[in-house]
């Protein structure tokens, strides 16, 4: 193509640059209606104090400082890092594990990987909703009454304030951890069976081969999954909503929740509402920037 | 001077509508009987027919949107009822377009469509939140409108001010209103022997009772003693009222204007402190709560109580249908009963809803939304059809097996009143001995009359709810510090709003 | 293209077997993946039960069986909800958001992965960047401006919202990064505008990508409702999500109708998921999203 383009001359590849711009034009103003311009507009929005959607006066940075202030602000920020934590405990490792396993299996693995994706297609609203019916802490919910087949009494989940996050994560990874597991499995694939058998006649016992074999194979696929799912984390808001309301005692709120809060919880304050999602916006791209320095070498992008 | 003139107007309203369905049917007769007062009503409506529709053009030509148009979920009997509305208004101002709108009014929901002029022509907010709205300039004035149709001195000076700018514009008309008392499943009561000879519940007079009932309800039956929604602003809105019966009024209220204006919080008087060792004493040294506390919302607050999860529930006379036609309590195994009492008082909460305009309405439009109103029985006139609405509506209550009780009024007009109790009574079907001390306590000013704290309640209900929250889930927690802090985050809040 | 793997591919080898701890380890694996399989559909199997029960037996009973296996409570609920007409506002929405999502960002991967104008790598990046920011932050300026261009109670902003995705565009422009370079000039050559190529070529070869998309795109559209909620409100546009967050927040539904209308809300993703099942759980789909 190259060559093409160097024979001709320079108006004709002007002409066939617009062109193509002018094919992804559509796509482009789409992604700067839904995307570019309101991420804009929320920096916009948080260095001015706002009347509803109106902004009233520019005062800096104002709205920062009154929600950095705010205990419910460190809270939400503590809770954040409690997701995440919780997120990369809970829900990390499992699709690797759940991938190595259902690997393995060679009868019945059309049905485990069946099985495994099937959470993912459902809506996360309606799996909330569900599961908040398990972690009921009446003798009706249904982890009650399962655990109390097994002679367990009542207890109460949502109640706990250092159970709710592991619970909403726990749901997370009920829903996603399959579909997850899934791409390792792709990942795996990668990786010819015939290492394998070499490896073993050299004597290397299973667990060599997963060690020196199968685990550097995924290495980087693994610190991919990593940053998406902290990018996922992060978005967590409407699963306290539903689950806890964010409750007991601010336990369970999110950054992203807070930011919902501030813009339709009653106090309408869209500034600071805008403020909240800058300030997740920046810890995500300075954990991404962070991310990409250490992984700058392996990125196949740039 | 507001809160005093608001329950002088609430009393007043609620004596005048007090008097005939407490006596007669105390043997539990609940056959319906046109009374004398019917009667009078019908003829009273007769001669105020004077009060023409001519005061409304019938030409008047517009469109208008109707919020909180019952949804699909509604009973049918409801939903018929508002076709019916609909159908009057049509016949009689042809020229007028009505859309019917699910809409169901919340802060967050309508302010984007405030500003994004989609907003329903009525729509129904809490008392919480005109003056917000207003002082926001999110809602239509119609005053114009009021004085056309002439029901403008009807308004009770209280109302006038929650309604009104500090011009005196008004904009909103008041719905109807509500008092703060408990509701009771019999049924529970009966299991754990809480009932008298004639099978009435024997219920708890004070808040301390309320422990010691809830405790024996919990140990004999199972199942929970009181439901209490500490979620969101649930737990906030009803603690209030607990508060005040320990005492968290005048000097220790929870939020006051000090001499320079500024507003102050206060949950960390005395009064207040011992409010919330309550709480956390029902939970962990009665066990008298329902297990997921923080989670259980208003619905499912009287869902509890609807299907005997649960034997007491702190909930207002406007949501009786709530745990009995909606989620299932046979109608006599429910009863109304006040406000339990506490060691320094006996307040009971009153509140309610009105009716807001979209900001963007016009003369016709306002015109057309009073006519509406009017049709729909909301304003103070008396004819046929109002009192055929008024009429239809109890009806479908009872058709739905709902309680059909007292109203308290909102307007001041005796007249409109006595006629409306008059058609309440005829449809009355419920034992009143359920109800008669709860009605009672307000008429016979018993219970003090209270609205909700004056500013940025909302805001102060959270607050309070976090530290519920805390101290109902956390054995042994600092019910002090819990409040301090609480009360430092909302005194930073008021400061940010209005303290500058 | 893709054999059937019938065949161990695992790190366990077939004389592995021998060995009586691996034979152990091989039949604890199966029983792991067994109790994966359990995890992962009890609780489908749980509320579908659930559903049967009416609202006294859904809060008092502490079995996990209903009493009885009437199908009338789900039919009440399906017709006191009008939930035929949600289904209905949904399909239309799922609709038009996968033809925007296979149209809007196929052009612009198009554009970036193989007309490629000069200045495109910015264009690129910022689709990147777009990846690392939850679509949520900036929900409530995206929302002003949708009412600010009349689009509220209206389904374009929600179809049109799809043609903005990065990740479908990222998982284009890879794709379309493999396609074999000669057929493209070829049609080129044949004088082919780059428009008619992209109908006519690309996305013909490019049938494994749209379909991925496309599922992806029914899935997603069906079970959003954020924004959905924020621009559909009142009564006569409500998709089946937007019903279920309404009913999850204002607390107008008992708790047994709310199960019931969860299930209604799973039907149609399973459904498209017994169909696609293997185009969804086979290696491509994932092996996409690794970027």
């Amino acid at each position: 193509m190259r060559r093409i383009r160097k024979h001709s001359d320079d108006n004709a590849k002007l002409m066939k640059d617009l062109r193509s711009w002018l094919i992804m034009l559509p796509g482009l103003i789409l992604m700067a209606f839904f995307v570019w311009e309101p991420l804009l507009e929320s920096i916009r929005m948080s260095l001015f104090k706002t009347e509803n959607v109106e902004l009233v006066e520019f005062i800096g940075l104002k709205n920062f400082i009154s929600v950095i202030g705010k205990a419910n602000f460190t809270q939400a920020l503590i809770n954040t890092f409690a997701y995440t934590f919780w997120s990369l405990v809970i829900g990390f490792l499992l699709p690797v594990i759940l991938a190595m396993l259902i690997g393995e299996t060679a009868r019945g693995k059309g049905i485990f990987r069946t099985a495994a994706y099937l959470p993912n297609m459902l809506p996360g609203l309606a799996v909330i909703i569900l599961w908040s019916a398990f972690f009921s802490g009446g003798k009706t919910g249904v982890l009650n009454i399962l655990l109390g087949n097994l002679g367990i009494p009542t207890q109460t989940y949502l109640t706990k304030a250092n159970l709710v996050i592991p619970i909403i994560i726990t749901i997370a990874t009920w829903k996603g951890a399959g579909a997850t597991a899934l791409i390792y499995m792709a990942g795996m694939a990668g990786v010819n069976t015939e290492l394998y058998e070499a490896a073993a006649i050299d004597g290397a016992g299973v667990w060599k081969r997963v060690r020196h074999i199968l685990i550097p194979a995924i290495k980087k696929l693994a610190g991919t999954m990593l940053i998406l799912q902290i990018i996922s984390v992060f978005q967590i808001m409407y699963e306290p909503m539903v689950l806890t309301k964010g409750g007991p005692d601010n336990a369970s709120l999110s950054l992203m929740q807070l930011m919902w809060q501030y813009a339709f919880g009653g106090s309408m304050d869209y500034g600071k509402a805008s403020a909240v999602a800058v300030i997740v916006t920046a810890i995500l791209l300075l954990m991404t920037a962070i991310y990409s320095y250490f992984n700058r070498k392996e990125s196949d992008w740039d | 001077m507001k809160k005093f003139s608001l329950i002088t107007a609430l009393l007043l309203a609620v004596i005048l509508l007090l008097t005939a369905c407490s006596g007669e049917n105390s043997e539990g007769d609940t056959s319906v009987q046109p009374t004398e007062a019917a009667q009078i009503s019908k003829e009273l409506g007769q001669e105020l027919d004077s009060f023409s529709d001519e005061v409304i053009d019938a030409d008047l030509k517009c469109t208008i949107t109707l919020g909180n148009w019952p949804p699909d979920t509604a009973a049918p009997s409801e939903i018929a009822l508002f076709e019916g509305y609909k159908a009057t208004m049509e016949k009689q101002y042809p020229n007028v377009t009505l859309v019917p709108d699910y809409y169901s009014y919340s802060l967050s929901n309508y302010v984007p469509m405030a500003k994004g002029g989609t907003a329903p022509s009525i729509f129904q907010p809490p008392f919480t939140d005109p003056q917000l709205l207003i002082s926001q300039n999110l809602v239509g004035d119609v005053t114009d409108a009021l004085a056309e149709i002439g029901v403008l001195d009807k308004f009770s000076p209280s109302y006038i001010e929650m309604l009104a700018d500090e011009n005196g514009r008004i904009y909103g008309l008041p719905r109807d209103g509500y008092v703060l008392g408990m509701h009771i499943n019999i049924e529970l009561f009966r299991e754990a022997g809480l009932v008298d000879d004639e099978g009435l519940p024997i219920y708890p007079k004070t808040l301390q009772e309320l422990a010691e009932y809830g405790q024996i309800i919990h140990e004999k039956t199972g199942k929970a003693g009181l439901v209490f929604p500490a979620s969101e602003t649930y737990g906030g809105w009803l603690f209030t009222n607990i508060a005040w019966n320990f005492g968290c009024v005048g000097n220790s209220a929870l939020e006051y204007q000090d001499e320079t204006g500024r507003w102050i919080c206060n949950f960390t008087s005395p009064e207040c402190i011992a409010a919330m060792e309550y709480m956390r004493d029902l939970r962990w040294k009665y066990d008298a709560l329902n297990a997921d506390t923080t989670t259980t919302d208003w619905a499912g607050a009287h869902s509890e109580l609807g299907i005997g999860e649960a034997a007491m529930n702190f909930a207002a006379d406007d949501s009786v249908d709530q745990p009995t036609s909606n989620k299932g309590l046979a109608i006599e195994d429910f009863a109304l009963v006040p406000f339990p009492a506490g060691p320094a008082g006996r307040y009971a909460l009153a509140g309610g809803t009105c009716y807001m305009f979209s900001p963007d309405i016009t003369a016709d439009q306002g015109r057309a939304l009073m006519a509406y109103l009017k049709i729909l029985g909301k304003l103070p006139f008396l004819d046929d059809d109002i009192v055929a609405g008024m009429r239809s509506d109890y009806a479908a209550k009872k058709d739905r097996g709902a309680p059909v009780l007292p109203a308290i009024s909102a307007w001041n007009d005796e007249e409109y009143n006595a006629t409306k109790r008059a058609i309440i009574d005829e449809y009355c079907n419920v034992d009143m001995r359920l109800y008669n001390d709860f009605f009672d306590s307000i008429s016979e000013g018993t219970i003090t009359l209270k609205a909700e704290e004056p500013v940025f309640a909302q805001q102060l209900y959270r607050e309070l709810t976090a530290v519920i929250q805390r101290v109902i889930t956390r054995e042994g927690a600092d019910v002090v510090k819990a409040l301090q802090s609480a009360q430092e985050s909302f005194q930073e809040y008021l400061d940010d709003e209005i303290n500058n | 293209m893709r054999k059937k793997i019938i065949e161990r591919t695992g790190v366990i080898r077939d004389y592995d077997l021998h060995s009586g701890s691996v034979r152990f380890w091989y039949a604890a694996i199966y029983v792991l993946c067994a109790i994966m399989a359990v995890f992962a559909v009890f609780p489908l199997v749980w509320v579908v039960l659930a559903g049967f029960k009416d609202l006294k037996e859904f809060m008092s009973s502490t079995s996990i069986m209903p009493k009885n296996f009437s199908p009338a409570q789900f039919v009440k609920t399906w017709s006191q909800l009008g939930l035929a007409k949600n289904y209905l506002n949904s399909f239309i929405s799922v609709a038009g958001s996968v033809v925007c999502a296979l149209l809007f960002n196929g052009l612009l991967g198009y554009g970036l992965a193989i007309l490629k104008p000069r200045g495109y790598g910015v264009v690129k990046k910022m689709i990147m960047f777009s990846l690392l920011v939850p679509a949520t932050i900036s929900i409530v300026p995206l929302f002003m401006n949708i009412q600010r261009l009349g689009m509220g109670n209206s389904f374009w902003p929600l179809w049109l919202s799809y043609g903005a995705n990065a990740m479908y565009v990222v998982l284009f422009i890879q794709f379309f990064e493999s396609l074999p370079k000669s057929m493209i000039e070829a049609s080129r050559i044949d004088g082919c505008s780059a428009l008619q190529t992209f109908f006519r070529i690309v996305m013909p070869l490019s049938k494994p990508i749209c379909a991925v998309i496309t599922i992806f795109a029914i899935n997603a559209s069906w079970s959003d409702f954020l924004l959905p909620y924020l621009v559909l409100r009142g009564g006569s546009k409500q998709t089946v999500m937007v019903r279920l967050f309404v009913f999850s927040t204002e607390q107008t539904v008992n708790a047994d109708t709310m199960m019931r209308s969860v299930v209604f809300s799973m039907i149609p993703p399973i459904i498209l998921f017994v169909l696609f099942q293997k185009q969804l759980t086979q290696n491509n789909v994932s092996a996409g999203i690794k970027g």
